[in-house]
């Protein structure tokens, strides 16, 4: 499969140009390929008439293509002005360090950008949306006339939006072109002139956001209708409680959170970066203590729990950062796939190696792994095989509750409803899940009750036939829901 | 299917083809090299060097190090013999004090590195000053005595063979089986390879690095003893170049210093290569000097090498 499929696009200046589509639709791959991280396998590159090509993100830099992740390239502790000139910061004689100058020309960009930042504070002192600040006064201290946002919306959220928004027409009247990577439809119509849509790597086309509606480009981004997405939910019964939380409390992390799951039941945990929600999880778990509250499971309270006891009692937590603690990659599928069970196992001190072998063959059968022998070291397999491996490893423990953080995140969009439909089926076998997303429609779509998190509380409970994404939102960014102190 | 085992092992395989290939060019070189005499005189000097690196194969595979066997090593040595003071009713006791002691290290190094989170590299540091200057309390100066049967450790033979090298050869078969074949052995490497992964599936982690640590003591224990039957008397200041010579041949053996990667088969390779390497450049007459500089290239040359098959 082509992450990226001989897809036309162009961008010119003083112009907000947003690039749309789903999770896995090639719009990061895009970027990169702009921004100089990647190389194309085909195609041209054309910058102001001229065709260009370059082979790092240094070289892309010094064309004045700039990019901001996601995830801030700033170094915590420097200050706000070193990091914006690092690298190339104003020079005395002798290789010293020009501070005055690079304090004034510093003090220069943030003013033109018309923002309030203190110079001299650590990076590490700031908040995200500040940060965020910091990383666009750098790029346009590369001189940049092309600047690339990468879902500036995901660290950012109600009045830092806002004033992003605001800094975004500052550069556009200046004449710089703005390419603003998101999947959230209301931000493109806000504050895109134009869109293109991308779907499985392929161009589904571009349009003027004043000649078309929302869900013109919503049928574009998605090819099919919402519903169609989201496995038909099963017959609510009432069945036993697996989990109860009682006034959970992880100082400085959650307050008071109280929840319960039951037995086939879809609970989806919605709310932003930062809402504690994987820290949640992981309290759960047994990976960190709890300062106060109760965890009941299955009727029994928990005092001291650990993950060996989680596992041993039936709970699986397939963690939201996949890449980095999801698998042992220098292990292989087979040694991957029973590190949970491997106590289940044995003969003595001595694995049963035989048995482990028919039990991690059933696995890659059953939920379709593709790898040339369950020998083969994970690091080796695609990221979506990866993944398969992973949800193998948990949904092999038959957990009686299972925690999934992020389950789609980074999968492609045909992988998505085989997970979505996986989810369902566990649900109906009586499995209680406990889901963490981001993506409000997979909220929706995929939960039979809803808990919005904010700053480490539980807002309020929802019902997906009963809400919208928009009171999600509002509950998560804390303007609804239960005030602050309230118990 | 055979093809994919020979990819999977082709690090462990390019260490004992180069092992080889030093024996082969060796005989050539040389005409003692061959010489039964040699051969034993060889094999004998592989038991010390080699618990040790075993040793460290296992501290290394759990992403750590263990810098305190060298003065664990002084210590064992200085406390058979100064203990025992030629008295052969003795022996059995003091053997298991002293193990029972380098035990106690390492089970304490284990511990404040995982109940702590410091660096092992730190943690065993500290330790290594600690035991040293304990024993140096003990005795500044080579010290002690041993009865004539304890000779039997480092200069017996059992059918023509070194006793030291049939020592040896258990400890490594033991080693092999254990990370190999047994839980615990899953447990080191996947501790190694992502200890939040190992720990988010139910491992103790904390309790495979005691363990870990332990197993690094009490081959330091073996070589320190090992030493005492060899010399006849302790030496506090014996270990000391042990402390970083344990960690060439594991990672000449292609055991990764991230951790999860390797294990004790390439690391009897890499002590084979080591030893021969000097036992040759002895017999071609190379001055000591040379020989430092010929294995740190070595070092480096070959660890670059698995650098560059990424990771």
């Amino acid at each position: 499969m082509l992450a990226l499929d001989k897809v036309d696009f162009s961008c010119n200046t003083g112009e907000v140009h947003a690039v749309v589509g789903e999770n896995g639709a090639g719009k990061s791959t895009l970027m990169k390929v702009l921004a100089g991280a990647y190389r194309p396998d085909g195609g041209k590159i054309m910058l102001k008439g001229k065709e260009i090509s370059f082979s790092s993100p240094r070289e892309a830099q010094r064309h004045g293509i700039s990019i901001i992740y996601q995830e801030f390239n700033l170094i915590p502790d420097l200050t706000v002005a070193e990091n914006i000139f690092l690298g190339r910061e104003p020079q005395k004689q002798m290789g010293f360090i020009d501070k005055k100058m690079l304090y004034e020309r510093a003090k220069e960009l943030l003013e033109n950008l018309g923002v309030h930042i203190d110079l001299d504070v650590r990076v590490s002192e700031l908040g995200v949306a500040q940060q965020q600040m910091v990383e666009i006064a750098k790029s346009l201290s590369l001189k940049a006339d092309i600047i690339i946002m990468d879902e500036p919306s995901a660290v950012v959220s109600g009045k830092e939006l806002e004033s992003l928004f605001r800094i975004i027409e500052t550069l556009k009247e200046s004449g710089k072109a703005i390419i603003y990577i998101s999947h959230r439809i209301d931000e493109i119509f806000q504050i895109a002139d134009k869109a293109t849509v991308l779907k499985d790597g392929k161009l589904v086309g571009t349009v003027d956001t004043s000649e078309v509606d929302k869900p013109t480009v919503v049928r574009m981004m998605v090819g099919r209708n919402l519903s169609e997405a989201f496995p038909s939910r099963g017959k609510a019964g009432e069945k036993k409680e697996v989990l109860e939380l009682k006034n959970v409390t992880r100082d400085g992390i959650l307050k008071n959170v109280s929840l319960n799951v039951r037995a086939g039941e879809i609970l989806g945990i919605a709310g932003l970066v930062g809402a504690g929600r994987s820290e949640l999880a992981r309290v759960i778990f047994g990976a960190d203590p709890i300062d106060r509250g109760e965890i009941i499971l299955n009727g029994k309270r928990i005092k001291k729990s650990t993950p060996k006891h989680s596992i041993a009692s039936g709970i699986g937590y397939v963690t939201e950062n996949r890449a980095h603690d999801g698998l042992v990659h220098s292990l292989s599928v087979r040694k991957n796939l029973t590190l949970p069970i491997l106590d289940r196992i044995k003969k003595w001190f001595f694995v049963k190696e035989g048995q482990e072998r028919e039990f991690s063959k059933g696995c890659v059968d059953r939920f379709n792994i593709i790898a040339p022998s369950i020998e083969q070291e994970v690091r080796y397999l695609s990221g979506g095989n990866q993944q398969k491996v992973i949800l193998a490893k948990w949904i092999s423990i038959k957990p009686s509750l299972l925690i999934l953080d992020e389950p789609t995140r980074g999968i492609d969009v045909g992988a998505k409803s085989e997970v979505y439909s996986l989810m369902r089926r566990l649900a109906e076998q009586g499995t209680a899940i406990l889901m963490i997303s981001s993506e409000l429609p997979e909220i929706i779509g995929m939960s039979d009750r809803i808990l919005v998190m904010h700053d480490g509380e539980v807002m309020g409970e929802l019902f997906p036939e009963k809400t919208s994404e928009e009171q999600i939102l509002m509950m998560a960014t804390g303007q609804e829901g239960k005030t602050p102190g309230e118990e | 299917m055979r093809f994919g085992f020979i990819k999977r092992h082709s690090a462990t395989l390019i260490v004992y083809i180069i092992l080889a290939v030093l024996i082969l060019a060796t005989s050539i070189l040389s005409d003692v090299f061959l010489t039964f005499r040699n051969l034993e005189n060889l094999l004998r000097q592989v038991a010390p060097l080699g618990f040790l690196s075993v040793g460290q194969t296992f501290a290394i595979l759990t992403a750590g190090i263990d810098l305190s066997i060298g003065s664990v090593v002084s210590m064992a040595s200085c406390l058979t013999t100064g203990l025992i003071l030629s008295r052969e009713p003795l022996v059995f006791p003091v053997l298991v004090l002293v193990i029972g002691l380098a035990l106690f290290i390492g089970f304490i190094n284990g511990m404040v590195i995982s109940k702590t989170g410091v660096h092992p590299l730190i943690v065993t540091l500290g330790m290594m000053s600690v035991v040293q200057g304990g024993i140096l309390l003990y005795t500044r100066s080579p010290y002690g005595s041993v009865p004539i049967s304890f000779d039997f450790i480092a200069w017996g033979n059992v059918w023509k063979i070194p006793f030291s090298i049939i020592m040896f050869a258990v400890v490594a078969a033991v080693s092999v089986v254990f990370l190999r074949l047994t839980v615990f052995g899953r447990y080191v490497y996947a501790t190694g390879g992502n200890e939040e992964v190992a720990r988010l599936s139910g491992i103790k982690t904390g309790r495979v690095k005691v363990i870990v640590y332990m197993i690094c003591s009490f081959t330091a224990a073996l070589t320190g003893i090992f030493l005492a039957s060899r010399m006849g008397m302790g030496d506090p200041l014996v270990g000391e170049r042990y402390m970083l010579d344990s960690i060439i041949p594991v990672l000449i053996g292609g055991t990764r210093l991230t951790g999860g990667r390797g294990g004790v088969v390439g690391t009897i390779a890499g002590i084979f290569i080591f030893t021969i390497l000097s036992n040759a450049l002895n017999l071609l007459d190379v001055s000591a000097y040379w020989q430092w500089i010929v294995e740190g290239l070595v070092v480096i040359v070959s660890v670059s090498f698995y650098f560059r098959q990424k990771g």
